[in-house]
């Protein structure tokens, strides 16, 4: 039981006044003082050490009337209350109220039923608010996401630029694009071409021609004794941009600058952390040279192929 | 009023202003309960860093409203309109270098407040709810980071996002919707840096407010957990409250930080790339320093292939966070000196060393790119 305010505070020889105030230690939470108002002569205060009961409104002391007078007088200012410091949860510590502290219960909330009812009604309120926008505002930000594919076959340049067999040339080409409200743009984009010899040709094709599907349509085919063969520019490890580099070791290689993968002539990984090989674009090269793609992009970081653009 | 010699019985406007508004909303109780708040054990210099981080984003919101005045958060004048801050408004060169510097100012604050807490014992019993909310607001932080990081529409811009939202791609299920979410369609465009823009100005900023909101209301509900060390006898004759010794430490970290970021906007500004197109040109597209190390272990040979690649970016990095995230629930042991918690010590050390590694490791591999 803790001591209560206005409580009287008996000595071992005599009653000497009431409980005034009490002092909490932060720490443990707990009353370490009673200051005691000691009929007319001041306050002292006493340690909870001293105390040998606490009843209902008595307080008992060890000591003797004579000790407790003897103690120097309580010094107010060595002490701030509750409410101008923050100890976290000593409020739910502190039972030293001197009664209970009451105001009227308005007499129309004295018998309402059905509280429960009120409560769980906010909640259907606002789930009759809220449900009928998810599928609005979910469709309202998906619009740009699943854009059709573009196939249109896109002129990069002449086929004269490559020199060399089996070496990668870049060719730059620029891409119309319109997006949403915005006027058209051209972005600069690359694909890297290979004039593949035999061999490499071997290795891409294994023999058969790659057709590109959409929707179960073929649209082109790239047939396997065309020796030219284009690269997306885009890194199937990661979507950087890759590089035709000399490697220390491997000779001839693309590069990839941002993970480090390391691609041969035909696209196969040689080195570093890609999933899978270049992705080859639909090509032509007509009678004059003039090279068409379609640009195809995929996305990066599957083993297989999925299409995104 | 009293400890002030007054001229008679005069107040003053300011005194009198004062006590109108105390009247009506208690002012002094409410100044006296924030100022004098118990610190177990005494103020310290390894308490400053949530104040810091305050700190930091007041200052970030400042700055980035003011750069707002001039940006345009669109493909073809995003670029144009940094450049004109940068080269064109007075001193919008150091705004916008303030603003990038103080980025990763917060991003080393965090690390360091994170870390204290977590070699203090700080996220144990009965503090386990502010370490979960402080996870969230640190996901939050880089999210302010990646997010701020397209706006200025440069090639580096351009690059880092176009490969943390393949990465984002990785997530099992939700992956490629979320990574088209983003981006607002299959590739980086005018939806992207729309998306990224109202993120980064809006929807983080608000988020960060009421979660850092809750995150100190949930810490003044506990309380300051205090050394590690200590009877509660010594602790006791060691506490001060939060003013005047803990906030004078706190303004002391604040002046350094903001003497700091000022530093590196003055000698380092921000300088922009070529303007961000598919086409990098010679360009070796990176992250921030802060995503260095992610970025360096997506190079390893381990994480290689579809599932390596898994691992690295998403397993692992989300392995940790649920870690970190349950913490404080397994962990029960109430020890909190980490000199008796070794294994915390050994992890905190691994992890913090395997960082530094992996960052160190990626800008030694920048020479040999060229």
């Amino acid at each position: 039981m803790q001591p209560q305010l206005k409580s009287k505070v008996r000595c071992a020889d005599r009653e000497v006044g009431e409980v005034s105030r009490v002092i909490m230690d932060p720490l443990s939470h707990e009353v370490s003082h009673l200051v005691v108002s000691m009929n007319g002569t001041g306050e002292r205060q006493i340690p909870m050490v001293a105390v040998q009961t606490v009843a209902d409104d008595l307080v008992q002391l060890w000591s003797s009337s004579s000790e407790v007078l003897g103690l120097p007088p309580f010094k107010r200012d060595d002490y701030v209350t509750v409410h101008e410091v923050e100890i976290p949860g000593l409020e739910r510590h502190i039972h030293v109220t001197p009664g209970e502290v009451l105001v009227p219960f308005p007499e129309l909330e004295r018998n309402v039923k059905r509280r429960t009812f009120f409560a769980k009604l906010t909640y259907v309120m606002g789930l009759f608010i809220g449900l009928p926008l998810v599928f609005p505002v979910l469709k309202f930000m998906m619009k740009p996401m699943y854009a059709p594919m573009d196939n249109r076959w896109l002129k990069i340049g002449n086929i004269g630029k490559v020199k060399f067999n089996d070496t990668g040339t870049q060719f730059q080409y620029k891409r119309t694009v319109k997006e949403a409200y915005m006027p058209e743009a051209e972005v600069e984009k690359n694909a890297w071409l290979i004039k593949a010899s035999p061999a490499v040709l071997e290795k891409v094709y294994q023999g058969k021609d790659m057709e590109f599907r959409e929707a179960g349509k073929t649209i082109w085919t790239n047939k396997r004794d065309v020796p030219y063969l284009a690269f997306s520019g885009k890194c199937p490890h990661l979507g950087c941009a890759y590089k035709w580099r000399k490697h220390k070791v491997l000779g001839q290689v693309f590069l990839c600058p941002c993970h480090l993968s390391i691609y041969d002539a035909s696209g196969q990984v040689l080195d570093g952390p890609a999933p899978r090989p270049l992705d080859l674009l639909p090509i032509q090269v007509s009678a004059n040279g003039e090279v068409q793609i379609i640009d195809m992009e995929f996305k990066a970081g599957t083993k297989s192929q999925t299409r995104i653009v | 009023m009293s400890d002030t010699p007054s001229i008679g019985t005069q107040t003053t406007v300011a005194e009198k202003v004062f006590d109108f508004v105390d009247e009506r909303v208690g002012l002094k109780l409410l100044t006296a309960k924030m100022l004098n708040e118990s610190v177990p054990g005494g103020s310290r210099w390894a308490y400053v860093f949530g104040s810091l981080l305050l700190f930091i984003f007041i200052m970030q919101s400042v700055t980035g409203v003011l750069l707002m005045f001039y940006y345009v958060p669109t493909a073809d004048h995003a670029y144009a309109s940094t450049q004109y801050i940068l080269h064109d408004v007075d001193y919008g060169w150091f705004l916008l270098s303030y603003h990038f510097w103080g980025s990763s100012a917060m991003v080393v604050c965090v690390f360091a407040h994170m870390s204290q807490v977590f070699l203090w014992g700080a996220y144990k019993k009965p503090r386990e709810l502010i370490w979960v909310v402080g996870l969230a607001l640190f996901a939050l932080v880089m999210a302010f980071g990646f997010t701020g990081y397209l706006l200025p529409w440069d090639l580096r811009a351009y690059w880092a996002t176009t490969v943390g939202v393949e990465i984002i791609d990785k997530v099992p299920v939700l992956g490629d919707f979320l990574a088209r979410f983003l981006k607002g369609g299959a590739v980086p465009g005018q939806m992207t840096l729309s998306r990224f823009f109202v993120i980064h100005v809006m929807v983080l900023p608000a988020v960060l407010i009421g979660l850092a909101g809750l995150h100190l209301f949930l810490f003044r509900c506990a309380g300051p957990a205090g050394p590690f060390r200590g009877t509660p006898t010594e602790l006791k004759a060691k506490t001060d409250y939060f003013f005047p010794r803990q906030i004078w430490k706190d303004a002391v970290g604040m002046a350094v930080v903001f003497g700091c970021v000022s530093a590196l906007a003055f000698w380092e500004p921000v300088v922009l790339l070529d303007e961000a197109t598919p086409d990098p040109g010679d360009y070796h597209p990176e992250p921030e320093w802060y995503f260095l190390f992610i970025f360096q272990h997506l190079r390893l040979k381990m994480f290689s292939g579809e599932f390596g690649q898994f691992l690295a970016s998403i397993a692992l990095p989300g392995a940790l966070a649920i870690f970190l995230l349950l913490l404080p629930f397994f962990d029960r042991n109430p020890e909190r000196n980490i000199f008796r918690r070794p294994f915390a010590l050994i992890g905190w050390v691994v992890l913090t060393a395997s960082i530094l590694l992996f960052t160190v490791s990626a800008i030694i591999n920048r020479s040999f790119l060229d």
